[in-house]
C-alpha cells in the first residue's frame, strides 16, 4: 500500500448535493457543522464547498452565504443530473491536484452512492452514517457512527491516509441561516467529456421532496399499521404533523425512503413525536430519541417503543388514531376532556 | 454482443440481528452466540440474479468471503438456483474493512469475467453500503445503486435499472460490465426447489479461491491495507422517558394538552 504524506493534505470540503438547482438540506447542515470543525484546524486551512453540477452560480454564492470560505465549482452538463461515474472522475482529479484533509458527503441515496464511489481510488477513509464528528488532538478526524444495532456509538479513524471522509446521516446537524457572502469562487477545469461516461439517466421523476428533519411534529408509522396509512394520516392532519416511517414501513413500500427515521433514514428532533404500529428497534430509536416528548400507540403491550416513549396507550391503533384525531381536531372536545 | 451474461453475486453470512440479545448484568451484546444466518438484502440480489437468468440466460455464479462455516450460505444461493458458488477464503483478508473487501470481489469479478456483478444494498452487521461502488471503482466499471428493477438489454449489451432517488426515482442505462446495489425489500425473493435443494444440501462442493489464486498480494488486504480503524466505543446512553401508560385517549389528549405540545 503507498505511504501517505498525510502532512501534504489539509482544508475541509463538503460536498454540496445538487439537482437541478435544488441543494440537498444536509448539505447545508454539513457546511454548518463544518464551521465548528475548522476551530480545531490549522488556521490558514479553508472550509470548502465542493459545487459539481450544471448552472451553479446560485448555489455556488448560497454556499460562501452559508460559511464557505471558498466554493470549488465544477459546472458543466455532464453533471446533470448526478451520475457516479462523471462525478466520480472529477472528484479525484480535485483531489490529486489540492489534496483536502476531510471531505464530508450527506448520507443521502446519492450522497452514499458517490462516497463508496469515490473512497476507493483515492485510498481515502470512509465512515459511513456518522452521526458525530470531531477533531482529536492529532488533527484526525474522529467520525462517530452508531454500531451494533446503535447500542454503542463507535469512533471511526483514519490516521495513514487522506482525504479523511464521510457520510452523515440528515437531520443530525442544524443548518445555519445564510449571512452575507466573503469568500471566493473558482471555478475548476471540467476534466469528463460525455463521450467516457458509460451510464445514462433516460428518464428522472422526482417530486416534491419532503423534509421531515424540520418538522415540529411527526407522526411515524410502522409494521403495525399493515399498509393502512388512512388512521395516521388523519391524527398528522390534525395535528399539523409531517407523516414519518420505520425501516419496516418504507421497505414494505408503504411510504417513501425520504420519510425514514433511523439509521440509512434520517434524524429528527420534533417537539411531538407519535409513534404510530413502531416496534422500537434500537435502529430507529436512535433516529428519534432527541424528540422532545415521544408517544407509542400499539395494539402489543410488549412493544419495546413503550419504554422509550413518555406515554403510551395500548389498543387498536387505527381506533386511537382516528379518536385522537377527532379530539384534537375539536377544539370543544379537547375543552371537555381538559376540564 | 457477448454470448451469455456472466452474473456474480456477492453474499455474506451475518449475526442474525433478532437474536442479538443484551446481557441484562453487563449491558453487552451476545453477538457471537447469534445464529449464522445469509445478510437479508442479499436475498433480494439473489433474486434480481435469477430474474436475468430467466430473461437472458445468464450463468449465476454466488460469491462469498469469508471461514468455509460461511459456507452454507453459497449452499442456500445454491439452492435458490445459482449455478454455481464461490468461497473466497485467506488468513490475509482478516480485518479487511471496505476497501480490501470490495478488492478481493473485484478480482473475483475479474476472475470469473464477470458481466454483471449483484450484491444487496447493504449488510446488517456493518451496514455501510460501501462494498457495491467500491466494487465497482476499483474495476472502474459502471454503477447502479439502490436499484428497484433490472430491464437487461443483451442486444446492446447494456443493462437498465430502475433507482431509487431522494423524492422519486430514475431509470438508467449501463454499459456492461457493471455493479448493482439491489434496493433492500424491492423484489420478492423466490423459494428454493426441492432438487436444487436437496443437491445443494448433498452433493454441492463450492469452488475454493484464496488470494493468491486471485492475484492479491498480502499487504493489500487485510487490517494494514484498512484506511479505517475504530478508535473507541461509548455505550450510547439511554434516553430517560416518562414511559407512562394512559388507559383512555381521553387522559393522552389532555396530557398532550397540558405538556403544551397540541
Amino acid at each position: 500500500m503507498p505511504e501517505v504524506d498525510v502532512s501534504e493534505y489539509s482544508d475541509v470540503w463538503v460536498f454540496i448535493e445538487e439537482h437541478a438547482g435544488e441543494v440537498a438540506p444536509v448539505s447545508w447542515e454539513l457546511l454548518s457543522e463544518a464551521q465548528s470543525l475548522m476551530e480545531n484546524k490549522d488556521e490558514d486551512e479553508e472550509l470548502v464547498a465542493l459545487c459539481i453540477g450544471e448552472n451553479l452560480d446560485d448555489v455556488a454564492e448560497e454556499a460562501l452565504a452559508r460559511g464557505a470560505d471558498r466554493a470549488l465549482v465544477a459546472d458543466d452538463p455532464v453533471f446533470e443530473p448526478y451520475r457516479a461515474d462523471p462525478y466520480g472522475k472529477q472528484f479525484r482529479h480535485l483531489v490529486a491536484e489540492r489534496k483536502p484533509d476531510v471531505v464530508l458527503i450527506g448520507g443521502t441515496s446519492t450522497g452514499r452512492d458517490f462516497a463508496g464511489r469515490v473512497a476507493v481510488p483515492t485510498h481515502a477513509g470512509l465512515t459511513a452514517d456518522c452521526t458525530e464528528l470531531g477533531i482529536d488532538d492529532e488533527g484526525h478526524l474522529e467520525a462517530g457512527r452508531p454500531a451494533f444495532g446503535g447500542n454503542v456509538i463507535a469512533t471511526i479513524k483514519c490516521e495513514n491516509h487522506r482525504p479523511q471522509m464521510a457520510t452523515i446521516r440528515p437531520g443530525v446537524f442544524e443548518a445555519t441561516e445564510p449571512a452575507e457572502a466573503d469568500g471566493d469562487v473558482d471555478h475548476v477545469e471540467v476534466v469528463v467529456t460525455e463521450d467516457e461516461t458509460v451510464t445514462e439517466v433516460e428518464t428522472r421523476e422526482v417530486g416534491e421532496t419532503v423534509d421531515i428533519t424540520d418538522a415540529d411534529r411527526i407522526v411515524a408509522v410502522g409494521g403495525g399499521i399493515e399498509g393502512d396509512l388512512g388512521p395516521a394520516e388523519m391524527l398528522a392532519d390534525a395535528l399539523d404533523a409531517e407523516l414519518a416511517a420505520s425501516r419496516k414501513a418504507v421497505d414494505s413500500g408503504w411510504v417513501g425512503h425520504d420519510r425514514q427515521v433511523g439509521q440509512t433514514g434520517k434524524s429528527v428532533r420534533p417537539e411531538l413525536y407519535v409513534a404510530v404500529g413502531i416496534s422500537g428497534a434500537v435502529q430507529h430509536l436512535e433516529g428519534m430519541n432527541d424528540s422532545e416528548v415521544v408517544v407509542a400507540i400499539n395494539n402489543d403491550p410488549n412493544a419495546p417503543m413503550f419504554d422509550h416513549a413518555d406515554y403510551g396507550i395500548v389498543g387498536d391503533l387505527f381506533e386511537v388514531c382516528e379518536e385522537l384525531a377527532e379530539q384534537i381536531g375539536n377544539p370543544e372536545a379537547l375543552q371537555e376532556v381538559i376540564a | 454482443m457477448t454470448d451469455n451474461w456472466t452474473v456474480l453475486v456477492g453474499v455474506k453470512q451475518v449475526p442474525d440481528e433478532d437474536d442479538v440479545s443484551i446481557d441484562p448484568d453487563t449491558g453487552t451484546l451476545n453477538r457471537a452466540e447469534a445464529a449464522a444466518i445469509l445478510n437479508p438484502p442479499d436475498k433480494n440480489a439473489l433474486e434480481a440474479a435469477l430474474r436475468l437468468k430467466d430473461e437472458v440466460g445468464a450463468r449465476v455464479i454466488a460469491v462469498t468471503m469469508g471461514p468455509p462455516t460461511a459456507t452454507p450460505v453459497l449452499e442456500l444461493a445454491v439452492a435458490l438456483g445459482c449455478d454455481d458458488g464461490a468461497l473466497i477464503s485467506d488468513y490475509a483478508f482478516a480485518g479487511s474493512d471496505t476497501w480490501p473487501t470490495s478488492l478481493t470481489l473485484a478480482r473475483a469479478g475479474e476472475y470469473f469475467d464477470a458481466d454483471v456483478f449483484i450484491c444487496g444494498e447493504e449488510t446488517t452487521d456493518s451496514s455501510t453500503g460501501q462494498v457495491p461502488p467500491g466494487i465497482a471503482a476499483h474495476l472502474d466499471w459502471a454503477q447502479l445503486t439502490y436499484v428497484e428493477e433490472l430491464e437487461p438489454r443483451p442486444e446492446d449489451d447494456q443493462l437498465a435499472a430502475v433507482r431509487d432517488v431522494e423524492g422519486g426515482w430514475e431509470r438508467v442505462v449501463a454499459d456492461l460490465p457493471v455493479v448493482v446495489a439491489v434496493g433492500y425489500g424491492e423484489n420478492q425473493p423466490r423459494p428454493s426447489g426441492l432438487h436444487r435443494k436437496i443437491y445443494a444440501e448433498n452433493e454441492f462442493e463450492p469452488i475454493e479461491l484464496d488470494a493468491e489464486e486471485l492475484g492479491i498480494d498480502a499487504d493489500e488486504v487485510g487490517l494494514d491495507a484498512s484506511p479505517t480503524q475504530v478508535g473507541g466505543m461509548d455505550t450510547a446512553s439511554p434516553v430517560e422517558r416518562e414511559q407512562e401508560l394512559l388507559d383512555s385517549v381521553d387522559d393522552l389528549a389532555a396530557t398532550l394538552h397540558k405538556q403544551e405540545v397540541v
